[in-house]
């Protein structure tokens, strides 16, 4: 194991401090499941660990003008969360399926965000709620929506000195449903090969789309909404041959820029999408009546 | 001779188990030592590559370092390889595969080694590689040993194949095609060893072969055998690779020189670039059959890939050899198995060595037979089921036990069952479900050649009986059989025997734990042992209470006179008398199946006493627009001659089905692209099926009352039953494992 200062302020301001004074010698850690990986594998450390464990007032999931998820909620949180499950059930299909229950009691909603990886599973379906994230730094606080928050593989719009607090997603979701598919090799202990987020707004009969989102994770260098296909959605009448058109368009350069890697082949990711586009968007709808 | 109540056939609590629990159990890297170094590999970056030059001085001077061994260091032999020796402890001359060893780093941390081992220089001539077994063949390939390519060929005839095809009503001929695996056992390999006061060298091992691993590092260090003593450590799994000499040959190299505690801990992507995998096997088969299903002829030629180094690929290639035709009766055979070096890491044994492989093909030609002919596929596999008095492709007539049949019943009424309920569509559009069987056989113990294992026990004269085996458990369970064994034999309660295992100093040589082996082979030699024991307290009874010895048993402690079991005599009593007299208290124990060499052009011979048989249900749900495959449910039915613990035998099937399901569709090694467990993917909980395991025990004449094997069998027949019952679903057969989320969606594209 590499040498590292581990630091752990109680509470933001200190946290923030801390992070100034070290400036570029220094990390966040939040859970550590990305963090201490990536640490034993390049054997490389920053000289500052900041650990936001003992940031407690930031673990909490509140409804209360819109939703409120602190950023140091873990992903057993939000899995065991009924408010969660029912209202943004999305982000309750992702964080119940990242690692084991073991890596859920560590791994935190921010840590998943800011590591920012392509496949990081709880950004799919907060890009469908239209979360924004908020930040807080030297300077105050700072809101930005996730669909502009990643900026590349690895990286976001964070500053070195800034510190995710907060994601905050818009009350107005009663019409509203959402589904995440994590499309994986087997059934538990793995990272997705593709990820499929929708989020789909019914008129009251429930038949026609009002709003739809759509997101897709590991499509991009960063994780993506697909804003052709929801385009195409809006204002049509909920049916199979609309929902198929839809996850071909989302499927397709025009939404986003699948790839072969080591883990999977492009053709079956793109065929994964087609399939699972319309399927969440079916489970979406039907999660609008149930509700 | 009685068997005492409760230790044969009773699941009594596992030998150890309170400690695995309470995680009291000391494996190999738990040993707190003195001050130890630490030990580290430097690998080879290329996988063909002549070493001009290894220049350890700057790493030598980096701090913590103690030293740098080359192969120059070596004072023995430095060539390894239990069956071929083939492989060098640290390559002097050239690296055969990414990964090969060419320096090893002794260091006062761990940080320390692997520092310095990364600043080992060694400058390299890349030498053109081969990486397909078929390119390796061609007279143009780059020789990777002096001696060819080619590293062993096997052939098993029988009959005329190539005539009979022509009587055969159907014929069916594809191309199967498996690949590398890992063995993915809890433990990383791990090791650690001292210099006792006596000068011993000691090595703690991660091993399922503690004998072999003492001859080796013997050998290695040119040393005196009383010199090296090995101890296995709890070591939790190995499944064939703890059969290779993976890092007791560099903590003894590093003992001998350095007279100071080391330790040598495997971290889990050093396992998967250093030690074997299961082999990839290119298997092409040809079956013929006539109108009534019977099988008239089967021909098939098999590449083996066996990477780097021999290993275990002269054992893997001869078994697919000898089993290729799977449980039946076939006429006419013709089977070459062909066994290649490439530069693929090493490929060695593997729970199975090869017949996972082979009943993945004739368990697939057995269904696209029974399709020509119209045939229910149990029942094509019914007719031509081995029975007593079938003779198999090398010209062995089986005597006895031969259960496959009875194991085809115990799952019939669940797959007529399975066959009538899969028409259901599930519970979405887009799956469907299907049945498939798998059937096999497998030897008991290695292929034509000895392999005896011996036992001792010993009373002493409070009458408490001691056990010494040299077999190595490696979480299988076999201390707990081989205690039930012996207790079986003396009438005592399993818990009322003292074991000592697997330490070179203490204990005889068991062998292998492998080939599913153990409890027939080495129970046989507990009973032996067990059994010349029970004689001589027999024999002093008879003198004491003049009565013959076939009216008295041993019961509880006690010679008893049948007759009237008040009249008794303790253990105490008789070991002490015989004390006395001179006669030993300590009795040795001997077996050795009786086996005959396969002859080297036809393949005939006797190559095992006895074969385990096991047929496997699966049902199957697909997805056909994802290709994604949920196993639902397995039904194993396993011969097993008799269970000395059934729980054992469940835990067996359990874990093999499990292995299966990975093998079948998902668990592939890829070499030079898999790293580690993030790009090689086992079956989780969550993947695994409703298992019902079925014991079916059709007794064996020569093993320990009763018993076979059932370690690698276990496995076997999973992914064969898996891929028939894909094909089931799909109506399309996929030819290449692992049965993966792509080959199934192109399979599921491809239907009609």
């Amino acid at each position: 194991m590499q040498d590292f200062e581990y630091l752990m302020p109680t509470n933001l301001d200190q946290a923030i401090g801390l992070l100034k004074k070290y400036e570029n010698k220094a990390a966040l850690i939040a859970g550590g499941t990305d963090v201490m990986v990536k640490i034993g594998k390049t054997r490389k450390a920053p000289d500052v660990l900041i650990s936001l464990r003992r940031l407690s007032a930031l673990r909490y999931i509140k409804k209360n003008g819109g939703y409120h998820i602190g950023a140091l909620t873990t992903h057993r949180m939000l899995e065991q969360s009924t408010l969660v499950q029912s209202e943004l059930s999305a982000l309750h299909d992702a964080a119940s399926q990242v690692g084991s229950v073991q890596i859920r009691n560590v791994g935190t909603l921010g840590g998943n965000i800011c590591n920012a990886a392509p496949s990081a599973d709880t950004a799919g379906p907060l890009l469908v709620l239209d979360a924004t994230a908020v930040l807080e730094g030297p300077l105050g606080r700072r809101r930005v929506p996730l669909k502009e928050f990643f900026t590349g593989t690895y990286r976001t719009v964070r500053k070195p000195d800034e510190v995710l607090v907060e994601m905050e997603i818009p009350e107005d979701l009663g019409r509203y449903g959402s589904a995440y598919w994590k499309h994986t090799r087997r059934k538990a202990m793995e990272l997705p090969l593709i990820g499929i987020a929708v989020a789909l707004k019914l008129s009251q009969d429930n038949s026609q789309i009002l709003d739809s989102r759509i997101a897709l994770t590991v499509a991009a260098p960063t994780p993506i909404r697909a804003y052709p296909a929801e385009d195409f959605l809006k204002g049509k009448v909920i049916a199979d041959d609309v929902l198929k058109e839809a996850g071909r368009i989302a499927s397709s350069a025009d939404c986003c820029t699948i790839r072969t890697s080591l883990r999977c082949e492009a053709w079956y990711r793109e065929e994964i999408v087609r399939v699972f586009v319309p399927r969440m968007a079916k489970l979406a709808a039907e999660r609008v009546k149930n509700r | 001779m009685t068997e005492k109540v409760g230790a044969i056939g009773s699941s009594i609590p596992r030998r150890g188990a309170l400690d695995r629990l309470t995680g009291a159990s000391m494996f190999s890297a738990d040993f707190r030592l003195e001050n130890p170094l630490a030990l580290r590999a430097v690998r080879s970056p290329h996988s063909h590559a002549r070493v001009l030059r290894i220049d350890t001085e700057e790493a030598s001077r980096m701090p913590g370092v103690a030293r740098i061994f080359t192969a120059r260091d070596i004072p023995g032999k430095n060539l390894t390889g239990i069956i071929n020796k083939d492989r060098p402890l640290l390559v002097e001359d050239k690296v055969r595969f990414v990964g090969d060893p060419v320096a090893l780093v002794a260091a006062e941390t761990e940080e320390a080694a692997e520092r310095a081992a990364g600043a080992v220089n060694v400058l390299y001539e890349v030498l053109p590689a081969v990486y397909d077994p078929a390119d390796a063949l061609a007279n143009e390939a780059p020789l990777i040993h002096e001696k060819g390519n080619l590293l062993f060929r096997r052939r098993v005839v029988r009959g005329d194949a190539a005539s009979a095809f022509s009587s055969c009503a159907v014929v069916v001929e594809e191309t199967y095609r498996t690949s590398f695996l890992e063995h993915c056992y809890l433990e990383p390999d791990a090791g650690a060893g001292w210099v006792d006061a006596d000068g011993t060298l000691v090595i703690i091992a991660s091993t399922q072969n503690p004998h072999y691993d003492h001859s080796e590092v013997a050998a290695l260090l040119g040393v005196e055998d009383g010199r090296i003593r090995i101890i296995q450590a709890a070591t939790g799994g190995g499944f064939g690779s703890k059969l290779d000499l993976n890092m007791q040959g560099f903590i003894g190299l590093a003992l001998y020189h350095l007279q100071r505690p080391v330790r040598c801990v495997y971290s889990r992507e050093e396992t998967f670039i250093a030690t074997s995998k299961r082999h990839a096997l290119i298997m092409e088969m040809k079956t013929g059959a006539g109108k009534d299903g019977r099988l008239h002829a089967m021909k098939c030629r098999i590449l083996c890939d066996t990477g780097a180094y021999g290993s275990y690929g002269i054992a893997v290639a001869s078994r697919a050899a000898v089993h290729a035709g799977g449980p039946y009766e076939i006429e006419h055979v013709d089977t070459e198995v062909l066994c290649v070096y490439t530069n693929n890491p090493v490929a060695g044994a593997m729970r199975g060595f090869g017949t996972p492989q082979v009943a993945f093909a004739h368990e697939s030609q057995m269904d696209l037979l029974a399709e020509k002919l119209g045939m229910d596929p149990f029942e094509i596999r019914r007719r031509n089921a081995l029975r007593v008095g079938s003779v198999t492709a090398t010209g062995q007539k089986l005597e006895a036990s031969v259960g496959i049949g009875e194991c085809l019943d115990a799952i019939k009424e669940s797959y007529e069952k399975a066959r009538s309920a899969r028409s259901d569509r599930g519970d979405s559009p887009f799956t469907c479900r299907g049945v498939g069987i798998g059937a096999m056989w497998y030897g008991i113990g290695n292929t034509g050649m000895q392999n005896p294992s011996t036992a001792q026990v010993e009373i002493d004269l409070d009458g408490a009986v001691t056990l010494y085996t040299g077999c190595a458990d490696i979480g299988q369970g076999s201390t707990t059989v081989l205690a039930q064994i012996a207790a079986g034999t003396l009438g005592l309660a399993p818990d009322e025997i003292r074991m000592i295992v697997a330490d070179t100093k203490l204990t005889t040589n068991a062998g292998a734990t492998s080939a599913s082996r153990q409890t027939y082979i080495s129970g046989n030699a507990v009973r032996d042992a067990a059994a010349k024991l029970v004689d001589v307290l027999l024999t002093e009874a008879v003198d004491l209470m003049k009565v013959p010895k076939n009216s008295l048993a041993v019961e509880g402690g006690f010679v008893v006179y049948k007759g009237d079991t008040d009249r008794r005599i303790a253990f105490s009593k008789l070991a002490a008398r015989a004390r006395r007299k001179g006669i030993p208290l300590r009795w040795q124990g001997y077996f050795d199946p009786v086996t005959s060499p396969l002859n080297p052009d036809t393949g005939h011979g006797e190559p095992y006493a006895t074969y385990a048989y096991a047929c496997h249900l699966a049902e199957v749900t697909v997805d056909i627009t994802t290709g994604e495959v949920t196993v639902d449910r397995v039904v194993a039915a396993h011969d097993v001659g008799r269970a000395i613990h059934p729980e054992g035998v469940v835990g067996q099937i359990c874990g093999g089905v499990a292995m299966g399901v990975g093998f079948a569709l998902m668990e592939e090694f890829k070499p030079g692209v898999t790293a580690s467990f993030k790009d090689y993917h086992i079956p989780t909980a969550n993947d695994m099926p409703e298992v019902v395991p079925l014991i079916v025990e059709s007794s064996e004449p020569t093993g320990p009352f009763g018993a076979k094997g059932v370690g690698e069998p276990a496995l076997i027949p999973t992914a064969p039953a898996v891929l028939n019952a894909l094909s089931d679903a799909l109506g399309k057969r996929i030819y290449h494992l692992p049965a993966n989320l792509e080959r199934v969606l192109e399979a599921a594209n491809k239907r009609g």
